[in-house]
């Protein structure tokens, strides 16, 4: 059999082995016979239309392949799309449980609004047109009243929405994006971006000799799949793997080395790997000389020293000297000579050193963001920036198309988005919300969440409770989501959206030295127009396939955004009309026509090679490689025309034209450079000591919250590392995979012997874990696999409802009791686990397991850091042996403990306005820019 | 043309993607597994690791469960798969005690037995099976074993491979490269009530609390590796139905053996106890037998199938055909007996010492071919059930003796009869429990009977009150002799319980 070249990626699948192919060839895709597997042996025909899409259940933008059955109109399954660049034909669990997600018997189907108190459980269902005609009028009459500060949309899972709600929000004129980043990324987000201006690293992991890893991606992450598959195939090529995290991961299971530090010391332990570098000359000095900004550094820090490199190489060496290895083992209980070991391995690299840190202890510390520059450092110094082998900065290795028509950014700050404390913050502060509003710092008139889980995934999500349920702060709250969730029970409205492959993305990642698009479209709507049948909206597709009403959302914001200004008179419509029929409504797919059309480079050419529309080629094929082998970018000149009449600054060698900065000139040519106020890699960060933190102008080591000076063992204490993943989850959104779910269901603490001995209890025993503001009762894990003095949780588990029959996933939650006991006191118990239950699918019934898991995170008080603005997750915790009174599962949160812990860590941070009476640097990144004017601190908000 | 798998656990990050694509691809239902991902952790911090096995169906060239099957529900093809065919399976459960691996289960919505079968739907189209394309490593490699220019063939020419339990013989063709071995081998793990991010089924659990009793000193070494991830697998597919129709067995069996026996050694004439009621027994036994053997099938509707869909290399087939001539004997001694012809019985003598002795026999060879219980595979199990049906067959016939009024003359020559069973079968039993074992789970099992959670039943119910109690009370009298008989025979059948508990309580994977 032989397979089509479908695509340059498809070129790379190995021949099939023995014989057997590992998909159907492409141009049999519209009509695919296989045989029934249950009827099986018998030979029972099924006909099956196979159409792309893209998993939605991590950020990875895996390829899907869905099998749509021709005549049921059911997908029987989901399997990888072959041709896609980054997943290249294949997936983890979660890709196939997609399924589930589809079929789950347990989601929403139709709108639904409060009926009665908000949080008391009763619904009604209700029209589209109704839901979108209320929330259309409030935000209509918001916008006409000037309160455009209190629409914001807070969402979990983004993709290419960023690009299109920019392109919403821009056009509705507010400042309204919340993300979930702060509880997530952010910390390593801004560690990369002091560096390079870009927020995450790409690591070219297939090529690389040395892959030094702080984060699992092994198992999870961004982007699991695509990154596990090049880091072991660079593996078996006899690249070293060095994984840097307190418990075994299954990723430090597979490493050369697994070091696990003391959580909060990881910088220190990097800076000695650094320092071994420097002090003995193992580094790319060429590199490090022309990429660096050290003529700023020494300019503005050692004016004692002349301006030459080798001076700077000398003050390196200083700077750096007290990270030695015998330091960092102080610091973190890592054996000395094991980070000798990896610093020669490191040093061997040279510059094919692949790196990758994402949350991991960047998300867990107080300064987590210097151990992301501390990585960083390490690959600057090796010179292993956007090389073969290297790590890239992230946005080089995305292919981000423009949109039709992209609105203007709206002149509005919204300080409930970013408050003044935390200028530096690398996204939203949108776990500091309800403190916020608790403040007084304002209302919101129309709140949206979507496929956003704020009161199971936020710290101190009883505070969350309390701000959703005080009609006041929040006027109106529609929760956009396919499946119940803790969050949506205190919702206004329930708005079903459709799961992966109901819904339109365009998505890119940085799977690799490589620029590709994917794309996210609705397959039962595809499978359907393929037979002959049209539709004005998606979620008549997706109810004439049976799925219900559930809505494409897209679309959502296109109706809606007619529903606020039907007239046009807002200058809000002319967005969303068609821009092939003037003056129409703006149909989903026009949208993505007009992109293909003219925004990817290459694709109407391989489209017209195969005779079809750049639409109908990604309808067909899924995905399109842009580019391939990405290295180097800054490297490349500037092109000749803007180089044209542009200046170069003498001193910083910046080239700039009409006041925006092109590139820089290194060695007497002008390069591309980097996004920096330099245009280099900012060893130095002039923004960081202008926005008042001199002392972490360099990379250094911050000592955590959590530092093990920070606990006394023998009181009882320890750290609490919340933060790990599992495999086969999700964060809320795999709640309806019930393959899933059997695999993984409940979250043990992790408890080293020696801890074990001292408390008194052994696997299965329960153990009460206190933080400053309540405790959770939890069983535990007694492991080998733990640092001693450190307790783990995973982060996925511990879904809860509070109701027997709707408010969660029967699959995954437990039925709890929650009640305030005082006012702020707050105590959950389970009445009991995960059941067995009577559904339309028999697995239903078969539910074996009990427990649902702990949630840890209700009882952890906001932790922002007071640069990044990212919530430190990891607590220092007490724990003992439960009283008698005390049950697996119970919680226990104080919030008016949560709100003076709040306090406390607010103070710590170093308000704006920074230089110019700015509220943020102009140049450093933010989701969706507002206009420059709106920066300008005025003495108010 | 032998497809086979190469499965490379250095590759292998245990993702669990395999599973799920499977349930995916062959809708399997909840609580079930036709492949998994089993973790094990060893050492001590900072020096712990963790590895992955990924086990499933090995498609072995020589398969037990294709041998035991008795309807060739489970067949091999000729390109070496192992398939399945559920319209032909009758539930007996004896696939998943031949195959040494854990590979079978039976699903909740059909009753009948399912496994990998390699995706034999898909590879009919040319493609391979769901887990090999699903596979972020590329880690399950899918081909012809036989095609030398096959990836498959030229890893397994040229790799250090390994296979789970090589020493049962069943040419596996399922190859592991760079594997651990502790994550394949069952007896090199300390098992765990609860795992890293999963409970146990509660059955489960119950299994390896008892197990984990049992379990000698040799457990505290550090070596071993402790399980913390795995699935669960139906414990003990054969409960109380199976050790009931051994016993049962054993009675049918005994009666007119024992009977037959006395007649040719001219101890019985065959008058009302050997010529009518010891055939009546033989005959209500095995239908109580058969009885029970139906029971126990998962699909009792299909029964039949047994004959007419009978694989000859099965001893469940032959047990069947045995059974019945057995039971067409006994009617015919009973016709002859009533027909006072007892030229007639001395010419069915031989027959019925013949099929009596195979009726009771048979099942060790039938437990031989459940080749995945090692405690099963002693050579001590046919003298057992030969010698097992010998006392059962006496103990019954003496308090039916005495209930007939017969002679004390022949009562004690059944006393002695019973006695030297008794005495041979408590030989047989402590040889087979406390004498050489042939492996760790042999001993294990052993274990579990004579010291573990089932020590009471064996010490109390088999030798106090089944073995010593009756070998003295058999001297005392006719009520002696009687109750002797009655504790004996429910010494039997606590016997054949805990030994069919026993069999299936060490873990296959």
């Amino acid at each position: 059999m032989t397979i089509e070249p479908l695509h340059p990626a498809a070129r790379e699948l190995p021949a099939p082995a023995g014989g057997l192919a590992s998909y159907p060839p492409v141009e049999r895709w519209s009509d695919w016979v296989e045989y029934d597997p249950v009827a099986w042996p018998r030979k029972v025909e099924r006909r099956y239309a196979l159409i792309p899409t893209i998993c939605f259940n991590c950020e990875a933008a895996c390829g899907l392949l869905a099998y749509v059955d021709k005549q049921t109109l059911q997908i029987q399954k989901f399997e990888g799309n072959p041709t896609h660049p980054g997943s290249r034909g294949r997936n983890c669990a979660k890709g196939p449980a997609t399924l589930n997600q589809v079929y789950d018997p347990e989601r929403i189907r139709q709108p639904l609004r409060r009926v009665g108190p908000r949080g008391g459980g009763h619904w009604e269902p209700v029209s589209w047109d109704e839901a979108l005609d209320d929330i259309a009028g409030r935000i209509r009459r918001a916008l006409l009243e000037g309160r455009q500060k209190e629409i914001m949309y807070h969402l979990g899972r983004p993709g290419h929405e960023l690009v299109y709600l920019q392109r919403v929000f821009h056009a509705w004129g507010i400042d309204g994006h919340n993300s979930h980043t702060n509880v997530c990324s952010a910390s390593a987000r801004a560690g990369y971006a002091f560096w390079h201006g870009m927020d995450r690293p790409s690591p070219d992991h297939a090529n690389a000799r040395v892959i030094l890893l702080l984060s699992s991606h092994l198992e999870t992450g961004h982007y699991f799949n695509p990154h596990a598959q090049r880091i072991m195939e660079a593996k078996m090529r006899g690249a070293q793997v060095c994984v840097i995290d307190t418990r075994l991961s299954n990723t430090a299971s597979m490493a050369d080395w697994w070091l696990s530090p003391w959580p909060g010391s990881e910088a220190a332990l990097l800076l000695a790997i650094a320092n071994l570098l420097v002090q003995e000359g193992r580094y790319d000095r060429e590199f490090v000389r022309r990429w660096t900004n050290w003529e700023e550094y020494l300019r503005s820090e050692r004016p004692d020293l002349p301006v030459t490199f080798r001076a700077f190489e000398g003050a390196l060496r200083e700077l750096y000297a007290a990270y030695t290895p015998e330091f960092a083992e102080a610091e973190s209980g890592v054996e000395a000579v094991k980070i000798r070991e990896v610093a020669r391995a490191v040093g061997r690299a040279g510059s094919a050193l692949a790196t990758h840190i994402w949350r991991n202890t960047a998300a867990g510390n107080l300064g987590g963001w210097q151990v992301a520059r501390a990585l960083e450092w390490i690959v600057v110094l090796m010179g292993a920036v956007s090389t073969e082998g290297g790590t890239a900065p992230s946005a080089w290795n995305k292919a981000i198309p423009a949109p039709p028509m992209m609105p203007p950014p709206g002149k509005v700050w919204s300080e409930l988005l970013m408050p003044r404390e935390y200028p530096l913050a690398f996204f939203e502060m949108s776990f500091l919300l309800p403190h916020l509003l608790r403040e007084g710092r304002g209302k919101l008139a129309m709140y949206f969440t979507r496929v956003y889980n704020p009161v199971w995934t936020n710290p101190d999500g009883m505070s969350w409770v309390e701000m959703l349920g005080d009609e006041a702060k929040v006027e109106r709250h529609a929760c956009l989501t396919p499946v119940w969730s803790e969050t949506a029970w205190f919702a206004d409205y329930v708005l079903p959206m459709g799961v992966g492959s109901e819904r339109h993305d365009l998505m890119s990642q940085e799977t690799h030295a490589a620029r590709w698009i994917g794309f996210r479209q609705p397959v039962l709507r595809v499978a359907l127009e393929r037979q002959g049948k049209t539709f004005d909206w998606t979620w008549q597709a997706h109810e004439a396939a049976g799925l219900g009403q559930v809505w494409e959302e897209d679309e959502f914001w296109i109706a809606l955004s007619w529903r606020i200004d039907p007239d046009g008179a807002l200058g809000i419509r002319k967005y969303f009309e068609s821009p092939y029929r003037p003056g129409q409504m703006l149909r989903v797919e026009e949208f993505y026509r007009w992109i293909f059309e003219h925004s990817v480079a290459g694709l109407p050419e391989a489209a017209r090679a195969e005779g079809l529309t750049p639409l109908a080629y990604m309808r067909k094929y899924g995905s399109f490689l842009v580019e391939d082998g990405v290295y180097r970018t800054h490297e490349q000149p500037v092109p000749a025309p803007d180089l044209e009449g542009a200046i170069v600054d003498p001193v910083t060698k910046v080239a700039a034209k009409n006041g925006a900065a092109v590139g820089v000139e290194i060695d007497g040519q002008v390069c591309l450079g980097f996004p920096t106020p330099s245009r280099k890699l900012e060893f130095f960060s002039a923004t960081l000591k202008a926005w008042k933190w001199p002392e972490q102008a360099v990379p250094g080591y911050i000592r955590s919250h959590v530092a093990r000076g920070e606990i006394d063992r023998d009181r009882g204490e320890m750290v609490l590392l919340p933060t790990f993943r599992l495999p086969t989850l999700i964060h809320t959104r795999s709640g309806n995979a019930k393959w899933l779910y059997e695999i993984s269901h409940t979250n043990p603490l992790w408890l080293h012997p020696e801890d074990a001995a001292r408390v008194g209890v052994t696997t299965d025993d329960l153990l009460k874990v206190a933080t400053r503001i309540g405790y959770f009762v939890d069983r535990v894990w007694v492991t080998e696999a733990i640092r001693p003095g450190v307790v783990a949780c995973s982060h996925h588990l511990g879904r809860w409802r509070l109701s027997e029959d709707a408010g969660g996933e029967r699959w995954s939650t437990a039925l709890v009791d929650l009640r305030q006991t005082a006012p702020g006191q707050w105590r959950m118990r389970q009445i009991h686990g995960v059941r067995p239950f009577q559904s339309d699918d028999r697995d239903s019934q078969r539910i074996w397991w009990e427990e649902a898991g702990v949630h840890q995170n209700l009882t952890f008080p906001v932790q922002p850091d007071p640069v990044s603005g990212q919530h430190c997750w990891h607590q220092k915790v007490t724990v003992s042996r439960p009283g008698p009174d005390d049950r697996y599962g119970d919680i226990f949160v104080d919030t008016a403990k949560s709100f003076e812990v709040y306090r406390e860590w607010l103070a710590l941070a170093r308000p704006a306005p920074g230089p110019g009476g700015l509220r943020r640097p102009l140049w450093l990144p933010r989701a969706f820019k507002p206009d420059p004017s709106a920066y300008r601190l005025e003495g108010g908000a | 043309m032998r497809y086979g798998f190469v499965i490379d656990q250095r590759k292998c990050i245990g993702c669990h993607a395999c599973t799920v694509a499977c349930k995916e691809e062959n809708r399997v239902p909840l609580g079930a597994f036709r492949t998994w991902v089993k973790y094990v952790e060893r050492g001590t911090f900072p020096d712990t690791r963790r590895y992955f096995a990924v086990l499933r169906c090995n498609h072995c060239d020589s398969a037990p469960c294709v041998t035991i099957c008795p309807t060739v529900a489970l067949y091999r093809r000729a390109d070496g798969i192992v398939d399945f065919d559920g319209a032909r399976c009758i539930g007996c459960k004896s696939c998943m005690q031949a195959c040494p691996y854990d590979a079978l289960y039976i699903d909740p919505d059909t009753h009948t037995a399912a496994k990998c079968n390699y995706c034999a739907h898909r590879v009919e189209v040319g493609l391979e099976p769901a887990c090999v394309i699903v596979c972020p490593e590329q880690a399950i490699v899918a081909g012809d074993l036989d095609n030398p220019s096959a990836t498959i063939a030229r890893l397994v020419a040229t790799e250090q491979v390994q296979v789970r339990k090589p020493e049962q013989g069943t040419r596996p063709k399922v190859f592991y490269l760079g594997a651990d071995a502790s994550a394949l081998s069952p007896t090199l793990q300390k098992t765990s009530e609860r795992f890293m991010w999963a409970q146990r089924s509660a059955d489960d659990l119950d299994l390896v609390r008892m197990v984990a009793a049992a379990h000698d000193s040799v457990e505290a070494d550090g070596t071993l590796s402790r399980s913390v991830y795995d699935v669960s697998h139906l414990p003990r597919p054969w409960g109380w139905r199976v050790a009931a129709y051994l016993w049962t067995k054993s009675i049918a069996a005994g009666a007119l053996l024992v009977s037959a026996l006395g007649l040719l050694a001219g101890a019985a004439e065959g008058g009302r106890l050997t010529g009518l009621v010891a055939p009546i027994v033989t005959v209500l036994f095995l239908a109580l037998t058969t009885a029970l053997l139906i029971g126990d099938l998962k699909r009792p509707d299909r029964f039949h199938y047994i004959l007419t869909k009978g694989n000859r290399t099965s001893w469940l087939v032959w047990g069947a055909w045995i059974l019945m001539a057995y039971g067409a004997v006994a009617l015919a001694w009973l016709l002859a007996a009533l027909a006072d012809h007892v030229g007639l019985l001395w010419l069915l003598a031989i027959p019925a010492i013949v099929l009596g002795a195979a009726a009771a026999g048979y099942s060790a060879f039938l437990f031989r071919q459940a080749e995945g219980r090692d405690f099963w595979q002693s050579p001590l199990l046919l003298p057992q059930l030969l010698v097992a049906a010998l006392v059962a067959g006496a103990a019954c016939l003496i308090p039916l003796h005495v209930m007939l009024g017969g002679e004390p003359g022949k009562l004690a020559a059944l006393a002695l009869a019973f006695s030297a069973s008794l005495v041979l079968y408590a030989m047989v039993l402590l040889a087979e429990l406390f004498g050489a074992h042939s492996g760790l789970d042999v001993r294990r099992a052993a274990h579990l009977i004579t010291r573990g959670p089932l020590r009471r039943g064996f010490w109390v119910g088999v030798v106090g009150g089944g073995l010593a109690l009756p070998l003295i009370l058999v001297w005392f009298g006719t009520p002696g002799a009687v109750l002797a008989s009655v504790l004996a025979l429910v010494g039997l059948w606590i016997y054949e319980d805990l030994w069919v508990k026993a069999g299936q309580s060490l873990p296959l994977s």
